[in-house]
């Protein structure tokens, strides 16, 4: 599916999470803390109370990573009432940081996120937390530091064939277009 | 055939989304945006922190100010689209100058719905719906130290909340017993009314205004005075309005097109008339849980249903995916509330289950039929939100996991399958 904006010939890549790989050891939270930490360390990071933007909630034995999707159209850029939230036409990565408008922390984009990957920042702070990507990093910080290979940065276009092999995650898919899965 | 030529009469949260989805689908089509405020898109949402003195209007932008010429949009902004001819295809603008189109978005948001109440006219009294209303409002607020609030809604207690910010005295009188009647309950409504003793607001409930008296002249010192149903008067330098709102719908009064309380769109956001769309506080859509038609006057579906509406405008057919119609969500002081679809259901066969720790801030209440999620409403931890939204949406049978979304250890790591 074509997201409007999109350049033909960018790779555009996206985190896939393969379930079986999961052992739930949170090194991928702490990995993504510390990346968004001013220290850059996971003791900085603890430190400074950063939260992990990727979360590792137990679904009765299963353990499952859960983060942002960059879904196209996603409907936390449409809940966004300040125009924070964007989404970058190139890289796909949806983000309420780095661009004119600051987050007011209205909340808004929680209540839209299907997947339950925005977060409010510690502390009473009015901000909202989300995956960025790790703009700037060739892989982001989760999928280099996860020991098992449970974390995978890849292709989009390979991605959806891998999805139609392996598609697991359907909540929201007619919501958003081109929703990045779940594999297993 | 050329390029075509499309025309949105609005500047808000649905006409922004439309005009950025147009140019994104089609790169050379015309695109003209009428809207009878000057100036950027601004969001409507943030008036209360300009009220409140925590942001200037640039602050209140919701694009990059290259906006309009990155995207090549024509405006004609300060024009106010008076009538559309859909025989010819133009929209009049006040002046009697016209605008052709080949497609036709009505984002013309709403307006203050002023309440009857006898001599409730005058000086002094604001509807908060604009930016020119907010200037009017810290223009009065400068001089007077009063307001009185009517209506204990979403934009009642934001208003009320940031002029008590300001330093001010407000009163907010509101007729229904609770705050937010239209989306909590007792429960939540307390809570929230604990957390605003934070703010300082006097709160008048289960009254309503009786008759107002309006200040002889709008100069220093001009003072309302307000008779409530228990006897009591109320004096006060400002009076604001937030008991409702009204669509925009008058461009189109002239048409024949279909509208009932908004214009009625099909899930294409069609109006009656072809190529005519319409979307965000001015459209009508059908909810999700109840097959009713109704308004969904909030962010969220203003900005879904324009970029819809661009889809479908540049013949590219995409149906609405017809999100929750009531997703509310809001933070005053220290805790955030949300309600979701059906939060008070008053259907006898809905199933209500609930976790209430007042101490703690924390209210969970979930609203089942035959099943499914309709309706909930969360204070203090407001997580899992968009999940209990997207489950409702799909009508998802959740009676084997109801607890476990009650205790609020729900996520969507359950609904991940693998195989
Ligand atoms: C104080 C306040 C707080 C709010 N807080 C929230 C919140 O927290 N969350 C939330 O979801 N929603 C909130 N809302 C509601 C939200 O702002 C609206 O739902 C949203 O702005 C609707 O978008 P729209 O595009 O339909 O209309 P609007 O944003 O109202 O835009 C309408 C546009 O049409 C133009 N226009 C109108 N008539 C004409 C005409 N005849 N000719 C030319 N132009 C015309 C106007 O100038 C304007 O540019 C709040 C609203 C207010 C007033």
């Amino acid at each position: 599916m074509c997201r409007p904006g999109k350049l033909e010939g960018v790779d555009v890549k996206a985190v896939m999470v393969y379930l079986d790989r999961c052992y739930g050891c949170l090194t991928c939270s702490l990995a993504c803390a510390a990346a968004h930490s001013a220290s850059g360390t996971i003791t900085g990071a603890m430190r400074e109370r950063v939260p992990g933007r990727i979360l590792v909630e137990a679904a009765g034995k299963q353990p499952v990573p859960i983060l942002c999707r960059h879904c196209d159209d996603a409907p936390c850029v449409n809940a966004c009432m300040i125009g924070a939230m964007q989404q970058d036409p190139v890289t796909g990565l949806v983000s309420n940081e780095g661009h004119t408008q600051a987050c007011a922390g209205c909340w808004m984009c929680i209540m839209a996120c299907p997947y339950g990957a925005i977060v409010q920042a510690p502390r009473g702070e009015r901000m909202a937390l989300k995956c960025d990507g790790c703009r700037g990093r060739e892989t982001p910080a989760c999928v280099m530091a996860c020991p098992n290979g449970a974390l995978a940065y890849v292709e989009v276009d390979d991605f959806a064939g891998e999805r139609r092999l392996k598609l697991a995650f359907c909540l929201a898919e007619d919501m958003t277009r081109d929703s990045r899965a779940y594999g297993g | 055939m050329g390029k075509k030529r499309y025309v949105i009469i609005g500047n808000g949260a649905a006409a922004i989304r439309a005009a950025e989805t147009l140019r994104a689908l089609d790169e050379s089509g015309c695109i003209t945006m009428v809207s009878r405020e000057q100036g950027p898109a601004y969001s409507r949402c943030m008036l209360p922190a300009f009220l409140a003195g925590e942001k200037n209007e640039d602050d209140l932008r919701i694009r990059a100010g290259d906006f309009y010429e990155k995207h090549g949009i024509k405006t004609l902004f300060g024009s106010r689209a008076v009538d559309v001819d859909a025989g010819r295809r133009c929209v009049v603008l006040e002046g009697g100058s016209r605008v052709d189109y080949d497609s036709l978005l009505i984002a013309t948001g709403s307006s203050t719905a002023f309440p009857a109440i006898k001599g409730l006219e005058g000086p002094g009294l604001f509807g908060l719906r604009d930016l020119s209303d907010a200037r009017k409002i810290l223009d009065v607020a400068g001089r007077g130290r009063r307001a009185v609030i009517l209506g204990a809604g979403l934009v009642g207690l934001e208003a009320a909340v940031a002029l008590a910010r300001r330093g001010m005295e407000v009163t907010v009188v509101e007729k229904m017993p609770h705050l937010l009647p239209r989306q909590l309950d007792p429960a939540a409504a307390e809570i929230l009314r604990r957390d605003l003793d934070g703010v300082g607001l006097r709160m008048i409930m289960g009254t309503g205004v009786q008759e107002a008296a309006a200040p002889e002249s709008s100069g220093a010192g001009a003072v309302w005075d307000l008779l409530l149903d228990n006897g009591e008067h109320l004096r006060a330098e400002m009076v604001i309005a937030a008991t409702g709102i009204r669509p925009n719908v008058d461009p189109v009064l002239g048409t024949g097109m279909r509208i009932n309380r908004g214009i009625t769109v099909d899930g294409r956001m069609r109006t009656s008339i072809p190529e005519i769309y319409a979307a965000g506080d001015v459209a009508e859509t059908r909810d999700v849980i109840t097959g009713v038609r109704m308004l969904t006057p909030t962010w969220l579906h203003a900005s879904l249903q324009g970029m819809i509406a661009a889809w479908n405008m540049a013949g590219r057919p995409r149906l609405y995916p017809e999100p929750v119609g009531i997703q509310n969500v809001v933070q005053l002081h220290r805790v955030p509330v949300l309600a979701l679809g059906v939060s008070n259901p008053q259907d006898a066969s809905c199933e209500v289950i609930a976790i209430h720790r007042p101490a703690e801030n924390l209210y969970r209440k979930l609203v089942l039929k035959d099943g499914a999620l309709v309706g909930a409403i969360l204070a203090g931890d407001i997580r899992m939100a968009g999940i209990l939204a997207a489950l409702m949406r799909r009508k998802a049978d959740v009676s084997g996991f109801k607890d476990l979304i009650l205790s609020g250890d729900f996520h969507c790591g359950y609904l991940a399958r693998t195989g």
